[in-house]
């Protein structure tokens, strides 16, 4: 199980703070576009950590049971 | 020295510290939400130096927020009434009011007056410009921003650490601010809180500075979570497959250029400017003949999004000079009246 986080805007777009998804052994960069095209996150621009650690290359990563993903935001409300 | 002696008894802080202190200048871009909250306990630290620079005016919503400000003070400069209750509260802090906004020009001009930079803007151009401009002048800054009930909290080129746009590279997007999205007093008091305790920690040089570390506190469930960053790669670029030159509306000649205004009819604020040419992005594909294919177009909107998209449309009907001019028609309008008050 892969528990995603989400915070800001993309919280509201997936209407849930976060979910659990069965999807172990896929690649990052697999889910990334499941959940996108899932919750319309195409418009958003945010960042993605991997058990909490941004990650800039997304298509190495092969997630396994436990892992946690967030999808961060930019915030700009001060 | 009895003002100080709670921190100095401090082990972490001590005399040495609170010379420190009275030796440091931190500049605090933004008199807002998160301005409140900073600026009353770096004087009341003993900070030798305080800048504000804010261009805003006190308005009814901001009170609930701006705890510095008070309902006779609707319609003063910001960053004035902040220095006046800051030097209330500690007049051996030396202030200084810069009652303008933070632009690309002034920014290299005032950055190197000070040690640290406060982010405490609600404008994420404005943070681009600050992340750009810290990196030039070698000065680290501390961010905060919120969304709701969320608040983001870091420190940037601390110690030639990683950048803003180590995060968040896209510069031209749209995120709504507190008029947009909402906001609670408590959750800015709480977020500017935790930028004033990074700031002090970096001029005492103690504890953990949140380098390379992103804090997200979110207020409603009381949970805090870092995320941690390094520098991006080099070779990182926006993953889009046309790309548009971004350009600062200050450094263009304005007589030469034709601005196009990609805003739906009415958006406001209204920008007026000699050359302006308004085709709404929804009307953009039919009406696009109304635009000579040859010429020259520096494409706005709100916030950017549209902006692009309209490039992106234009570009395919053979227009090859279009740029996007960095922030949204706010930022210009800004751009425009200072222009107007300087000549």
């Amino acid at each position: 199980m892969i528990q995603v986080k989400y915070f800001g805007l993309i919280a509201e777009a997936a209407n849930c703070n976060s979910e659990n998804v069965a999807e172990e052994n896929k690649t990052l960069s697999q889910i990334l576009s499941d959940l996108t095209s899932r919750h319309q996150l195409g418009d958003y621009n945010f960042q993605v950590a991997v058990n909490k650690k941004i990650v800039s290359n997304l298509s190495d990563h092969v997630l396994s049971d436990g892992d946690e993903i967030a999808f961060l935001p930019p915030f700009s409300g001060g | 020295m009895s003002r100080y002696i709670r921190q100095i008894t401090l082990p972490q802080v001590g005399d040495s510290g609170q010379q420190k202190l009275r030796y440091s200048s931190v500049l605090v871009v933004g008199a807002g939400g998160l301005g409140c909250a900073v600026l009353p306990y770096l004087a009341a630290a003993g900070i030798g130096k305080i800048g504000i620079i804010d261009g805003d005016k006190i308005e009814e919503s901001n009170l609930h927020r701006q705890v510095l400000y008070s309902t006779d003070q609707l319609g003063f400069f910001k960053a004035k009434e902040a220095a006046s209750a800051i030097a209330k509260n500690n007049p051996e802090v030396e202030v200084t009011v810069y009652e303008e906004y933070l632009t690309v020009k002034n920014a290299p001009q005032i950055f190197p007056e000070y040690d640290l930079i406060i982010d405490a803007t609600d404008n994420l151009f404005i943070r681009y410009v600050i992340d750009d401009t810290c990196l030039a002048c070698g000065k680290s800054f501390v961010y905060g921003s919120i969304h709701q009930f969320q608040g983001q909290v870091s420190v940037f080129n601390y110690k030639n650490g990683p950048r803003y746009r180590d995060i968040f590279p896209q510069e031209n997007q749209s995120v709504p601010n507190c008029a947009e999205a909402g906001v609670l007093g408590t959750t800015v008091g709480m977020i500017g809180m935790l930028q004033a305790n990074e700031a002090m920690k970096i001029l005492l040089e103690i504890g953990e500075v949140l380098s390379g570390k992103l804090l997200i506190y979110d207020l409603l469930s009381n949970s805090q979570q870092v995320f941690e960053f390094g520098k991006a790669p080099e070779q990182k670029k926006p993953d889009l497959s046309i790309s548009f030159e971004m350009v600062q509306l200050e450094s263009l000649d304005i007589a030469e250029s034709i601005l196009l205004d990609v805003r739906e009819l009415g958006e406001m604020p209204e920008v007026k400017f000699p050359q302006l040419i308004q085709v709404p992005l929804s009307v953009l594909e039919k009406e696009s003949g109304k635009l000579e294919v040859d010429k020259e177009y520096l494409i706005f909107c709100q916030s950017g999004i549209r902006s692009r998209k309209a490039a992106e449309l234009l570009s395919k009907k053979g227009f090859q000079n279009l740029k996007l001019i960095r922030g949204g028609a706010k930022d210009i309008l800004q751009l425009t009246q200072n222009e107007k008050s300087i000549s």
